[in-house]
């Protein structure tokens, strides 16, 4: 594997031989990693390489389901978390996570929003209404939705819905934000203004981002991490990735000769 | 809009040359059995439609005459006497509504169990559909014959509460069933957006899936509602029936099945009239049960 040392920005996460299996599976094998902070790290390879499965890890997602179990060390604030003793509920209100497909709660788009954050914070309903708004118009959905913030979410359009739902992981002031393929479901116009936003965001957050749209890739990450079968071949600039990669699989992939 | 001029293939002869016409033998006889087909199919609905519609006929022929205002303010009385139905009534309407109120949180909890809960323990899991799924057909005499035996002979008598708790055993499976296969319905990736928030699983279950699924829920409590209001087998070892004004639930306690039951068998010709009137408000409360969840779930799907 090859890793170039990422130029000043620390790491929010590190990830270090990290081995995660389903079952019998095998998925992911002897990884290492750095998320830097304040930037957009993407993460491209073929269907089934491990990328997915690495993000539910950063936010133990896999605990959901039994026979999935990870070895090895996700350093975050100073912690193991993917240790025994990791407090999950306050481990997810600090790395959010957007998914491929919009997934708003069947209630109102204010409740949405508002139900992440009464998970973890006590507010009036003034802090609560002027937390809403702040998210909704830093996913520029403020404008098309303010005069029905108590109407159901599912009557959004596809791409609204997809920016509620980052407005409503960010609502909850995460420390980072994982995003699984979030506009393979949506049309080039939404893609369009998700990427705009995810650019903004990184002012504030520490954004990983699975992709399968290489281009996507080569536009919004500042850092871009090649997985193939279960490896991480190569983490690079995205500049130097698409232009000058030392990898031959990485060469193959990128170029389309395979995946 | 712009006019095409016709094509020569439209203004020639209809499709009805040698080679439109499928004459080998295997097309007549795919053409013969499609007809046939239809045409049971037609016969099995008209059955099964004359059925229904000659049932509601005879009822509102035959019960529509005691409509009146005697029989919902009058209690049942001796034959010749103008009795009414209003302890039959008012018992039915506490039996159920207990019935409902006692078996449906169970229902709800299970099935929540059922489909929420299927990391813990696949076999359990397994066991206790199985085990559901038998009570929704168990023969409901035998249901009213256990309470009978865990309730009524202890206490030394029968009671309102022993058939409202006989009716609660044919609720609890009908919601278990519906409460899962509705919980199961809600997308997987809802339930991890919930979990990625950081919402602690009582929560996720609750306000989340539980939600996505009221709809669904509520049409299997109406629905169990329904199925336990015409019961007449789990009330006869429970709460006997009561010819007198009673809505003490600790006594035995009058109900509309029950009643039509001693009465349609009565050789008072007021009595029948009376249990034909009884069938024919019942059968008016669940088609509107039914109505009603049509008209929920009609909601949902726009």
């Amino acid at each position: 594997m090859t890793v170039a040392q990422n130029d000043a920005a620390p790491a929010a996460i590190s990830v270090r031989n990290l081995d995660f299996y389903y079952g019998a599976h095998h998925a992911l094998k002897n990884i290492s990693i750095d998320f830097p902070q304040g930037q957009v790290t993407g993460m491209i390879g073929p269907s089934g390489c491990g990328k997915s499965t690495l993000l539910r890890v950063l936010n133990r997602m896999y605990d959901l389901y039994p026979g999935q179990r990870a070895t090895g060390e996700v350093i975050f604030d100073g912690c193991n978390i993917i240790g025994p003793k990791v407090n999950l509920n306050v481990l997810r209100s600090r790395v959010g996570m957007v998914f491929q497909k919009p997934t708003p709660f069947p209630m109102s788009i204010y409740d949405n929003i508002a139900f992440g954050v009464r998970l973890h914070e006590r507010l009036d309903r003034a802090a609560m209404e002027a937390r809403v708004e702040d998210v909704l118009r830093r996913v520029a959905l403020w404008p098309e939705v303010r005069d029905r913030l108590r109407d159901s979410a599912a009557a959004l359009s596809g791409g609204q819905q997809q920016r509620l739902c980052i407005a409503r992981t960010i609502a909850t002031r995460p420390e980072v934000v994982l995003l699984d393929e979030p506009t393979s479901a949506l049309d080039p116009v939404s893609t369009a203004r998700i990427e705009e936003l995810l650019d903004e965001l990184k002012a504030d957050f520490t954004i990983a981002i699975v992709t399968h749209n290489l281009q996507q890739a080569a536009r919004c990450a500042d850092q871009v991490a090649f997985f193939y079968m279960g490896e991480v071949v190569e983490v690079d600039s995205a500049d130097r990735m698409f232009t000058t990669p030392r990898e031959k699989r990485t060469q193959d992939y990128i170029t389309g000769r395979f995946g | 809009m712009t006019t095409h001029p016709t094509t020569p293939a439209a203004q020639a002869a209809p499709c009805a040359g040698a080679r439109w016409q499928g004459n080998s033998v295997s097309d007549i006889r795919r053409r013969m059995v499609d007809r046939v087909a239809t045409a049971l199919c037609w016969a099995a609905t008209v059955l099964v439609l004359l059925m229904l519609f000659s049932i509601l006929f005879v009822l509102v022929r035959n019960g529509v005459g005691g409509l009146r205002w005697v029989t919902f303010v009058h209690v049942t009385l001796p034959p010749g006497q103008a009795g009414g139905l209003a302890n039959a009534i008012v018992g039915s309407l506490i039996q159920t509504g207990l019935a409902v109120l006692i078996g449906a949180p169970v229902g709800l909890l299970v099935g929540i169990y059922l489909a929420e809960f299927t990391a813990t323990d696949g076999k359990l899991i397994n066991f206790v559909r199985f085990v559901s799924d038998l009570l929704l057909s168990a023969p409901s005499i035998l249901v009213g014959l256990f309470i009978y035996m865990i309730v009524v002979v202890p206490s030394g008598h029968f009671s309102g509460l022993a058939g409202a708790l006989a009716l609660s055993m044919l609720v609890v499976p009908v919601v278990v069933r519906t409460t899962e296969d509705m919980l199961r319905l809600v997308p997987l990736a809802m339930r991890e957006a919930a979990i990625a928030l950081g919402a602690p699983r009582w929560r996720m279950i609750l306000f989340v899936c539980l939600r996505a699924a009221r709809e669904g829920v509520a049409t299997g409590i109406l629905l169990a509602l329904a199925r336990v209001s015409g019961e007449t087998a789990p009330l006869l070892f429970t709460s006997l029936g009561n010819m007198n004004w009673s809505m003490a639930p600790g006594k035995p306690m009058a109900s509309l099945p029950v009643t039509i039951y001693q009465y349609a068998g009565a050789a008072y010709a007021d009595w029948t009239a009376l249990a034909w009137t009884g069938a024919l408000l019942i059968t008016a409360a669940i088609l509107m049960i039914n109505i009603t969840v049509r008209l929920g779930l009609g909601r949902n799907r726009k």
